[in-house]
């Protein structure tokens, strides 16, 4: 049989508790959109950090010599043959794509600007690869206003270069395929591979690790993937994050 | 959002954070049944019965947070548990479940307007016609056509209400008798309260959050809350309210210690009502009065707004397409179809032991293996599993005569888990032979 003691114990919970709740809810109620602000800053200054590094590698990685010189050399050849409208057309890409790349300090942007940008770096490779290069773009239109982060489609498009394109001679096939299944944006890009080409470790593995970091802190809580694969006619790079269009952002 | 449209009506017209999502929960699930079956549980199983009875909701409360979260993230374009339903069920099926829905929320409306009748009946001296009357008028303007605008309106002031009365009431009488006399009160006219190694408490606790899942699994309200609330704190809104709701059945625990101590009594139903004897002080009476008409007008409420919505929505629309001013129409027309209903039936039938309220224990217990499968398969489900409920819920029946209402629970419950449980096994090995074969 309980105790007196134990009874009022347990008369003192019971009216101690429900003030317990009352203040827990109290609590929430003030300071609920403090906390909420001070989360949302938390994941800003750490996505603000991931692009920061994000940038700082594309500038020091990306942005090689040769690709400048290569590009440069492109479009000397191109005054001298007198091929005007083309000299034009690509002193115009190269100066879109060195503004894009210098400008982009937003932590995400829409998928159309992503590949406006990966477009106008494709046209100068045009340039440089001539016939030896082709590209497939297949977007599906629902996703032109989703979010994305900056240089994720790039990163991928410059890893199909530097470990594949540059480094082999031969036709240079390169597929990107942007659909939202469900309620998620899926983006593949797909590279053809050289018969003869020796299977490397890929070195692309900060790039990539960068962009899992970047995807998980954009959507907190939500699926995000990248994953890379490779098969006997090429390799595909493929990363999977939540369909957010701009406006709901 | 227009507020002619009637997605307004359904969901109003904002995200609810951690704290209005508490406090709509809360309003929800402070119901007539909070007061009327503590006492019971108390009576039953003495003190732990009453510890058992906080924890059974709480947990209930959390289990569901779980499978909330994933409701959320697999269904984000639905607004009820009727649009996921007809996602993933055949006709069949959906047409079954619908009227298990709406069989259950007719009990569950009756049940607090009984609460309602009792308290009318025992704290006016005006007929319970009259009483009542005022207040399915009252429940038919904020439920039944104010929308979830204005039911979130009111959660507020309920759930404050309620607050201040479990909190303040207690205070004041064991500050004003002290906790001897109340000690010696129960030792005296109730020593079983007392005796706390009660091997049938953990049996009902057990029995109860299968009873108490399965209603809140299938309980339309709270699915509307899961859709409406943001959706990464949807898990934490259930937990804390798990938590939160806790403190509610205990303090009525200790409100009916000052009721009992020192007295026998006649009804179990209305013994918490009886409080408004002991009272002396006018404004206690009048803090304890608002939160008896707060926690059981706010479930009616509720209640009435998502069965009006789930009839609207999942069944005359399902029917044939509906113009916004035919759905506003159909919802005027039936919530106030349903509003006069409770009437005239809590008029006619005199305030009684409610019996249904653990009648429906069946139908929850086996509800919850076919719900689940619902909720976590990735395909249209045949209807086998939500028939799967009935079959459990007819087998518990067929077992009463041979053994108690507890173990019948069970058995319904063990019934259609089972079904649900061999159906997945059967999917998954025709599955891989279909797969081995190609």
């Amino acid at each position: 049989m309980l105790t007196i003691e134990a009874f009022s114990m347990y008369i003192m919970i019971c009216a101690l508790a429900p003030l317990l709740g009352a203040f827990t809810l109290l609590f929430l109620f003030i300071f609920e959109k403090r906390i909420d602000l001070l989360e949302k800053q938390t994941r800003e200054i750490a996505l603000e950090k991931e692009l920061q590094t994000a940038y700082y590698n594309q500038l020091n990685q990306e942005i090689q010599p040769h690709f400048f010189f290569n590009t440069l050399n492109s479009i000397l050849s191109l005054a001298r043959l007198d091929r005007k409208k083309e000299l034009i057309r690509s002193i115009e890409t190269l100066s879109k794509l060195l503004k894009f790349k210098y400008q982009t300090n937003n932590s995400f942007i829409t998928v159309e600007e992503e590949l406006s940008y990966v477009n106008y770096y494709l046209e100068i490779q045009k340039i440089r690869f001539r016939d030896r290069l082709q590209y497939e773009i297949s977007t599906d239109s629902k996703v032109n206003q989703a979010v994305i982060i900056p240089f994720l489609i790039q990163t991928l498009v410059e890893n199909a270069f530097k470990h594949s394109f540059e480094k082999y001679i031969g036709d240079a096939f390169l597929k990107i395929t942007i659909v939202k299944k469900y309620k998620e944006v899926y983006i593949a890009v797909w590279n053809s591979a050289f018969i003869d080409q020796e299977k490397l470790p890929h070195e692309s593995g900060l790039g990539l690790e960068n962009i899992v970091k970047r995807l998980e802190l954009l959507f907190p809580n939500e699926n995000t993937s990248v994953t890379l694969v490779d098969s006997e006619d090429g390799t595909t790079v493929s990363a999977i994050f939540p369909f957010v269009n701009k406006s709901e952002f | 959002m227009n507020r002619k449209s009637y997605q307004y009506y359904v969901s109003g017209t904002f995200k609810l954070g951690v704290g209005f999502g508490i406090v709509s929960l809360l309003a929800r699930w402070v119901t007539g049944n909070t007061i009327l079956s503590s006492p019971e549980t108390l009576i039953k199983y003495g003190l732990a019965g009453g510890i058992g009875y906080a924890l059974m909701g709480a947990l209930a409360l959390i289990l569901f947070g779980f499978l909330a979260k994933i409701i959320r993230e697999k269904y984000p374009d639905q607004h009820t548990i009727g649009d996921v339903l007809r996602q993933k069920l055949t006709p069949s099926g959906y047409w079954y479940m619908i009227t298990i829905l709406l069989l259950t929320s007719f009990d569950s409306l009756f049940v607090q307007a009984m609460g309602a009748g009792i308290l009318i009946h025992m704290i006016f001296p005006i007929p319970v016609f009259f009483g009542m009357l005022v207040f399915t008028l009252f429940c038919f303007f904020i439920g039944g056509i104010g929308g979830m605008q204005r039911l979130h309106q009111l959660a507020g002031v309920n759930v404050t209400l309620i607050f201040a009365a479990v909190i303040i009431i207690p205070v004041y009488f064991f500050i004003q008798e002290g906790v001897y006399p109340v000690y010696d009160g129960i030792k005296l006219y109730h020593p079983y309260l007392l005796f706390i190694k009660n091997t049938d408490a953990i049996w009902f606790i057990f029995t109860a959050i299968l009873i108490f899942l399965g209603q809140i699994m299938i309980d339309r309200a709270t699915w509307q809350r899961v859709f409406i609330i943001e959706k990464e704190k949807v898990r934490r809104t259930f937990t804390l309210t798990g938590g939160i709701w806790a403190t509610i059945p205990l303090a009525i625990t200790a409100l009916l210690m000052i009721i009992m101590f020192g007295r026998s009594y006649q009804n179990i139903y209305s013994l918490i009502f009886e409080l408004v004897d002991k009272i002396q002080s006018t404004m206690l009476i009048i803090v304890f009065v608002l939160f008896c008409f707060s926690a059981i007008s706010s479930a009616i409420n509720a209640e009435l707004h998502a069965t009006t919505t789930l009839f609207v929505r999942n069944v005359m629309e399902v029917i044939r397409a509906l113009t916004e001013q035919e759905k506003w129409k159909y919802t005027y027309i039936f919530s106030g179809v349903i509003c006069t209903c409770l009437l005239v039936i809590v008029s006619i039938f005199t305030p009684h032991p409610l019996q249904l309220l653990f009648f429906f224990g069946n139908i929850y217990a086996s509800m919850i293996g076919p719900m689940l499968y619902i909720i976590l398969s990735k395909y249209t489900l045949p209807s086998l599993i939500p028939f799967a409920s009935l079959i459990g819920t007819v087998g518990g029946y067929l077992f009463l005569p041979v053994t108690d209402n507890l173990r019948v629970i069970w058995i319904s419950f063990a019934i259609s888990t089972f079904i649900c449980l061999s159906f997945f096994l059967y999917k998954s090995i025709t599955k891989q032979s279909k797969e081995r074969m190609r």
